[in-house]
């Protein structure tokens, strides 16, 4: 037990004196803190908060000084009904209340000024918990955005979603999200929104990326070695942060030569979302019901199954043509 | 084996959340009556056993013990969150604890090297004076923090 100074904090408006709204993935946020530093990190999120429907989560951070830990690295999750641990490190230890909506944190007052951390870590992993209590369905997908109409990538680990999605960006197509995309419902139509987080690509993608050459692969939040990267810096792509879903292609890797296009029905896009998405407990049936709602409305897009034995650029061009000839 | 290690490579349950937790007891602290449930044999509390097996007659808390294959690091120094109804104890990745007065419940993930006489005679007064104290909340500061919790939205 070294290293560490016992803390006691109280969330109230005496130890939480400064206050914003945020938009998280077309979700009102409200942030209490106690820190001008984190307050300014939320900044660049208030930007869109016309958007925002009226149901809303909150964040109550707190910058400790005494916050030290010789905690590992890596993330560390844990769930038990309607609550879930998260240590992160050497930055601090959340509890995120899905019940009440709400996260509570402790940061350390490095990482309460590390907009990197905020941006790419923290914000995308309490959308990914508490989204679900807001009508935001968190997917494991990537989302493009092709002239106003959003393609979604699905498909399992190592099929290659994140190549395809730089191979995507560089034919033109606008990078909403790589490893997860946040699907919401807003007055009866569907919108994906994007994290701005880094393209993950695994060092093999440099045969495809000659890009990547200089840049240095490191430990993910998942524990893999990997690039994490700006497509806007590296690869000079289009972002946006929204796009209205038209398309799904479930990615399969085969050794048969070519691209096939193969229709996929509602039902089975449904599954295939409903068995990725983590188990939500019994204590959040509102929970339940809203994100498979959203998955079955999004089932209802145009969807194939893409069966590739080309490299991501070929296949890029082959869904580029595909679209087009549509 | 652990009874739990089939659940640990579930994809879907990346949190842990659906672990069993077969085994349970009874038991009082103070005057409240109290149901543990835990997927280890070790994490049952050595305290006075409720021998009135009434299973109708509704408990005032419940804790759910898991423990936490494979988080292997030792305790350290409790952090405690507290906000409205809701106190959260870290002592690193090995012991998480929530207790959620409005609701009863102590939950709560005991790591890997936390060995049975630590958890005996370390965590378990802890989990009964969070207990106590979550129960023994006064009436008053509760509503005010509520109060302040609806103004805040």
């Amino acid at each position: 037990m070294n290293n560490i100074v016992t803390a006691t904090l109280v969330y109230d408006r005496r130890t939480l004196p400064f206050r914003t709204e945020f938009s998280l993935a077309g979700t009102r946020c409200l942030l209490s803190t106690n820190s001008h530093h984190i307050l300014r990190l939320s900044m660049p999120w208030q930007y869109v908060l016309n958007g925002c429907g009226t149901d809303f989560l909150q964040m109550k951070i707190i910058e400790s000084a005494t916050f030290e830990s010789d905690a590992p690295a890596l993330p560390h999750f844990r769930g038990l009904g309607h609550l879930v641990f998260a240590m992160l490190g050497s930055r601090g230890f959340f509890n995120f209340d899905l019940l009440r909506r709400r996260a509570i944190g402790l940061l350390s007052p490095a990482a309460a000024r590390d907009a990197h951390f905020w941006n790419t870590q923290l914000l995308p992993i309490t959308i990914g918990l508490l989204g679900t209590t807001v009508g935001v369905a968190p997917l494991h997908c990537a989302c493009l955005d092709r002239d106003g109409s959003g393609l979604l990538v699905a498909g399992s680990s190592g099929a290659g979603k994140s190549t395809l999605t730089v191979a995507l960006a560089k034919r033109g197509f606008a990078v909403v999200s790589d490893d997860w995309t946040y699907v919401r419902c807003q007055a009866d139509k569907l919108l994906a929104h994007g994290m701005f987080a880094p393209v993950k690509l695994l060092p093999d993608s440099i045969r495809y990326f000659p890009e990547l050459r200089h840049a240095v692969p490191k430990k993910t939040m998942n524990g893999e070695i990997a690039h994490e990267v700006d497509p806007t810096k590296l690869f000079r792509s289009k972002v946006k942060a929204q796009s209205d879903p038209k398309w799904v292609f479930i990615l399969e890797r085969t050794r048969v030569a070519g691209c096939s296009f193969v229709p996929c029905r509602p039902e089975n896009l449904a599954q295939l979302f409903e068995k990725n998405a983590e188990k939500l407990p019994q204590e959040l049936p509102e929970a339940i019901h809203l994100r498979s709602g959203i998955i079955r409305q999004l089932s209802a897009c145009d969807c194939w199954v893409l069966r590739t034995g080309e490299d991501p650029m070929q296949t890029a061009a082959a869904i580029d043509t595909f679209l087009s000839e549509m | 084996m652990p009874l739990d290690s089939a659940n640990y490579q579930d994809p879907l349950d990346l949190l842990r959340r659906f672990i069993p937790t077969p085994y349970r007891t009874r038991f009082r602290i103070g005057g409240a009556l109290v149901v543990v449930e835990t997927n280890d044999f070790a994490l049952l509390p050595e305290l006075p056993l409720e021998t009135v097996l009434n299973e109708s007659f509704p408990s005032n808390l419940s804790w759910k013990l898991v423990r936490d294959h494979d988080e292997h690091g030792l305790l350290q120094e409790p952090s405690h969150l507290i906000c409205g109804g809701l106190t959260v104890v870290a002592m690193g990745a090995a012991c998480l604890l929530g207790v959620d007065r409005e609701r009863g419940e102590l939950l709560g993930f005991i790591g890997a090297e936390i060995d049975p006489r630590t958890f005996q005679e370390s965590l378990v007064p802890l989990l009964c004076r969070l207990s106590l104290e979550a129960m023994e909340t006064n009436a008053e500061e509760w509503f005010d923090g509520w109060n302040e919790e609806a103004a805040d939205a």
